[in-house]
């Protein structure tokens, strides 16, 4: 008895997970619940196999090939990175990101959570320095012995290439001259020839010097990577160091508490001097305490200036992909609905759509931040972008004209699919279905919502996960070209910077970019099984 | 031989008690009227003091907690200032002025601050440079002779013509100081830069050699490309082009115009009307970021600069590898791989007063604009004083030096009390023709190419 009503549990478990997995389009991990169900295991793991092993293979063959052909593509700004250098970006990225966490944390410490780790961060600190110390004396080192190495394979060519330039211009010289008292005496035909090979001689000489010059330029440009690796090291342990020292800044000064005990103990002092202060001096120290404690409440809400990090950014964008999907659906679904019920509505926004459905993320981008900047001249105090601060949770993205216009832009540009299909899920909504309603004499709206939106809504919502989709994509442009801080200016800042680890850094932002998109599908899918009465759509 | 000995005790005695409140020192902190703010700028090594001020903490002891954000361009950067989204950021000298008087967007904008003197290079592609040196031989080493003036560019650019096409050239807006400076360089050898007007907005009017506008990180990447042959622009972006090997630099502005003004501190009229006090502190605290810049050790040595470059190589501002930032920021300049110079003053931030907002600076980019025909129509000298005045706010200046003054960060010959905001004539240009801030239209008739009045 119990033994069947433990079965009949875990059978229940594992329909669960098979519905679950079914729900959510994971079908790569239904064999994995079935072998441990013990169900047909050859079978199962064939399954495996095929959509686990298979996959996984592939990724690592991708990421050999990468590994193996990056080094060979080279560019002006360095090595097409392999994946070990575009992991280390990503280190590099969080630990940034990690330490402007914790100075914003240091900021708003206490007294007695601050005393300890100030000690812990002094000491660091000096060990820091000394191996920033040994770092930069490693760099010149590196560096002296590249320019001898330089020096020693480029002395020969400059030489001669010296030697060549003096007899090459005396000998230029004694030709030229030469040629010109033998020209007296030929026909015109023969001293064009002489000339012409005169001038042929003249422009292999100057071929030779540009290859020795450029043999020159080639070895000079050569990079060592012993100095790129000394060189990553020394910024690696200068970023410490800078890093350290503003910490331990902030533990010991420059935080909320100090700052209100150095007010707080400038109002008492002004307070106890104005007990004997004559009445001219009282005014003024009345009003320098006044002032004091308007100050005072502005270092009580104030916080740390913290600097953009990815993971700030990442949040930012997503936000403001769902606000323009938002905007989106809000335009796209009743217009599409309408479009569905009515030939004569459809054939009059048809242009509409044809005409704006191609229009790229670049051109409505500038427009609808002129637009937007129109609205919204003066955003301080605008009271939409004012409510937009002060409201819960969203206050945090300080969103700004730029961030609508991106909003905007994804809006404009990924309502299209959404409003195509929920045009056609209204219009195949079965005969049959309508006619019962007429039976039933349904009015309007309880056709619309009884009947129609319901079974259009599998259709709707394909075409919002079109949407999302689309307006992932375009929002990394949009928020590159107007600069709104995102993903999109996090790309469009590394490749003003250039720096060595900028490429890199690009990298890392592909891969961001493609999972968030993965799991925003993911999402979607989820939503568009929950309304289909067969769940059956297709994962990819 | 007493008396001697007893003046230089008193002298010791004074410096060293003069002395002594600067190591002590304490801003006093103003009644700000905003104390969260948001200043924008590009990635250039001249956006030092607004950096420095942040990371050094000199906002802070003003009781400002200011956030430094990069803007991808000088158009989004100057729209920003105006629509209020920044409360101030790091300018082109012709910004405020030609906002002012209304080219490109009309917005009034105001400074008080000069961020720094010289600081930018024209560099030219491989190419272009291999076939100057074809044209002279004395070009034609690894450390040719300096200045190289416009005259050994004029063969290639005859070459182009011939071809039926033009030399394109990049610069960073067409008010900035690098249009400025490369047009006056082109045009001292004779070789025409091209005019504005009211209907080519674009300035390439019987042009010679065609200018146009990128972004300043992109310019390494645009000649790279191939869009452009050459390109006047800010550090780091010239020794990018020398430690890429994409291109050289032929000459520096500090060559062009000896200590010329290059960047400002721009806010807008509005703001800094309701913002008096905060104003104030800004401009304290990037006096005091300048003199960090400029410190020196008692042989002349920049002893701030190695750390500053460390900064401003962080990926949130400038973001150029350390080493690159380095080349022109601790007083050199790489012309080739192989050519590296001494330029001490190829940065300058505070000596020769270059913090101060000169009326004769802007006075001289208004000749400017009037040369090319930006200024449509002819304005009379007083004109010129008058748009200058409205632009530039020595009061601010002075009454934040004053602040410091008093609370012992600077000495009183740190800052030019007394003078009437106009810098003495001076006739290091690159074509020696003398330049007087008080006579604006004598110095317009002196030049051969552009509007002489």
């Amino acid at each position: 008895m119990s033994d069947e009503n433990r079965r009949t549990a875990t059978e229940r478990i594992k329909h669960f997970l098979l519905q679950v997995i079914d729900l959510t389009a994971l079908g790569f991990l239904e064999p994995v619940v079935r072998l441990i169900y013990g169900e047909e295991p050859r079978v199962q793991i064939r399954k495996i196999g095929r959509f686990v092993a298979v996959p996984i293979l592939a990724f690592l063959c991708f990421v050999g090939i990468w590994a193996a052909w990056a080094p060979h593509h080279k560019t002006k700004a360095g090595e097409v990175p392999t994946p070990s250098v575009v992991s280390e970006a990503y280190t590099t990225i969080l630990t940034f990101s990690e330490r402007e966490d914790s100075k914003e944390e240091a900021y708003l410490l206490s007294e007695a959570e601050r005393v300890p780790l100030l000690q812990q961060a002094e000491a660091q600190l000096l060990k820091a320095r000394t191996t920033a110390q040994a770092a930069d004396e490693a760099v010149a080192h590196a560096q002296e012995a590249d320019t001898a190495s330089k020096k020693q394979l480029t002395e020969r060519i400059s030489e001669q290439l010296k030697t060549h330039k003096s007899t090459y211009k005396q000998e230029r010289k004694t030709r030229e001259n030469a040629l010109k008292t033998e020209l007296g005496t030929l026909s015109s035909n023969e001293s064009i020839a002489r000339v012409a090979a005169f001038r042929e001689w003249k422009s292999k000489q100057t071929r030779l010097q540009k290859s020795m010059k450029e043999d020159l330029a080639r070895i000079r440009a050569q990079v060592n990577p012993k100095v790129q690796t000394a060189l990553a090291q020394q910024t690696s342990c200068a970023e410490e160091v800078q890093y350290l020292s503003s910490y331990c800044d902030i533990l010991s000064k420059s935080n909320k508490e100090s700052k209100l005990a150095a007010i707080d103990a400038e109002i008492l002092a002004l307070q106890n001097s104005m007990k004997q202060a004559d009445t001219k001096n009282r005014y003024k120290q009345a009003d320098k305490i006044l002032v004091l404690h308007e100050r005072r409440k502005k270092v009580e809400a104030s916080s740390y200036a913290k600097a953009s990090t990815l993971p700030m950014q990442i949040i930012r964008s997503i936000a403001c992909v769902f606000a323009g999907f938002l905007i989106g659906t809000v335009i796209a679904v009743p217009i599409g609905v309408c479009c569905g019920l009515s030939s004569t509505f459809m054939a009059a926004v048809t242009p509409f759509i044809a005409l704006f459905k191609p229009v790229s993320p670049i051109v409505w981008l500038p427009i609808l931040l002129i637009i937007v900047g129109g609205f919204i001249p003066d955003p301080e105090t605008h009271w939409l972008i004012q409510w937009l601060w002060d409201a819960p949770l969203i206050g945090e993205l300080k969103i700004n004209p730029a961030f609508l216009a991106s909003a905007l832009t994804v809006a404009m540009c990924s309502l299209w699919a959404t409003m195509v299909n929920a045009a056609l899920g209204v219009a195949s909504v079965d005969e049959d279905h309508l006619n019962v309603a007429k039976v039933l004499r349904l009015g309007f709206c309880a056709r619309l919502f009884k009947i129609i939106l319901p079974s259009s809504l599998p259709l709707i919502f394909a075409g919002m996960r079109i949407s999302l989709g689309v307006g992932w994509m375009v929002l990394i442009a949009a928020e590159l070209l107007a600069s709104s801080e995102g993903i999109g200016k996090f790309v469009w800042d590394q490749f003003n910077n250039g720096a060595s680890d900028s490429f890199a850094k690009m990298f890392v932002v592909v891969f961001v970019v493609g999972f968030v998109g993965l799991i925003l599908d993911r999402i979607m899918i989820i939503f568009q099984r929950l309304v289909s009465f067969e769940g059956s759509v297709a994962a990819i | 031989m007493l008396s001697s000995l007893l003046r230089h005790t008193a002298i010791i005695c004074a410096s060293a008690t003069f002395c002594l409140p600067l190591h002590t020192a304490e801003t006093e902190q103003l009644e700000l009227e905003k104390s969260e703010l948001k200043f924008g700028f590009i990635k250039l090594t001249d956006c030092a003091p607004l950096v420095i001020a942040k990371e050094k903490g000199f906002f802070s002891d003003e009781g400002l907690s200011v956030e430094v954000v990069a803007q991808s361009n000088w158009k989004i950067l100057l729209d920003n200032v105006i629509s209020g989204e920044l409360d101030g950021a790091h300018m082109l000298s012709g910004q405020p002025i030609a906002a002012t008087i209304g080219i490109g967007t009309k917005a009034h904008i105001v400074t008080a601050y000069t961020m720094d003197l010289n600081g930018n290079a024209i560099t030219v592609s491989n190419s272009v440079w291999s076939r100057m040196q074809e044209a002279d031989e004395s070009l034609d080493t690894e450390t040719p002779p300096h200045p190289i003036s416009a005259q050994s560019l004029r063969p290639v650019v005859d070459e182009y013509l011939e071809n039926g096409e033009k030399l394109q050239m990049g610069m960073v807006f067409p008010v900035s100081t690098h249009n400025y400076e490369l047009r006056y360089w082109l045009a001292s050898s004779g070789i025409h830069p091209g005019m504005y007007s009211a209907s080519d907005v674009g300035g390439r009017t019987s042009a010679e050699v065609e200018l146009s506008v990128t972004p300043p990180p992109m310019m390494p990447a645009t000649l790279e490309a191939g869009n452009i042959q050459g390109y006047c622009v800010g550090e780091p972006w010239n020794q990018k082009a020398v430690s890429t090997s994409i291109g050289v630099p032929v000459v520096t502005n500090y060559d062009i115009w000896k200590n010329n003004p290059e960047k400002i501190f721009g806010v807008s009229a509005a703001w800094a009307e309701e913002n008096p006090q905060t104003h104030l502190a800004v401009v304290k605290a990037l006096i005091r970021a300048g003199q960090w810049l400029d410190a020196t050790d008692t042989q002349g040595t920049l002893i701030n600069r190695s750390e500053a470059a460390r900064i401003l190589s962080g990926s949130n501002y400038v973001g150029a590898d350390f080493d690159i930032i380095k080349n022109s920021m601790t007083g050199f300049f790489y012309f080739q791989k192989t050519d590296k110079r001494a330029m001490p003053e190829f940065n300058v931030f505070f000596d020769h007063f270059c913090t101060y907002p000169w009326y004769s600076d802007g006075v001289w980019f208004l000749t400017q604009m009037r040369r090319w025909g930006q200024i449509t129509e002819a304005k009379p000298a007083s004109w010129y004083a008058e748009t200058a005045q409205k632009v530039y706010r020595p009061d601010v200046y002075r009454e934040a030096a004053k602040l410091l003054l008093a609370e012992g960060f600077i000495t009183e010959e740190d800052i030019p009390w007394d003078t009437d905001g106009y810098k003495a004539p001076t006739k290091e240009f690159i074509d020696g023709i003398l330049y007087d801030g008080h006579d604006p239209l004598g110095y317009l008739s002196k030049h051969t190419i552009g509007h002489k009045e």
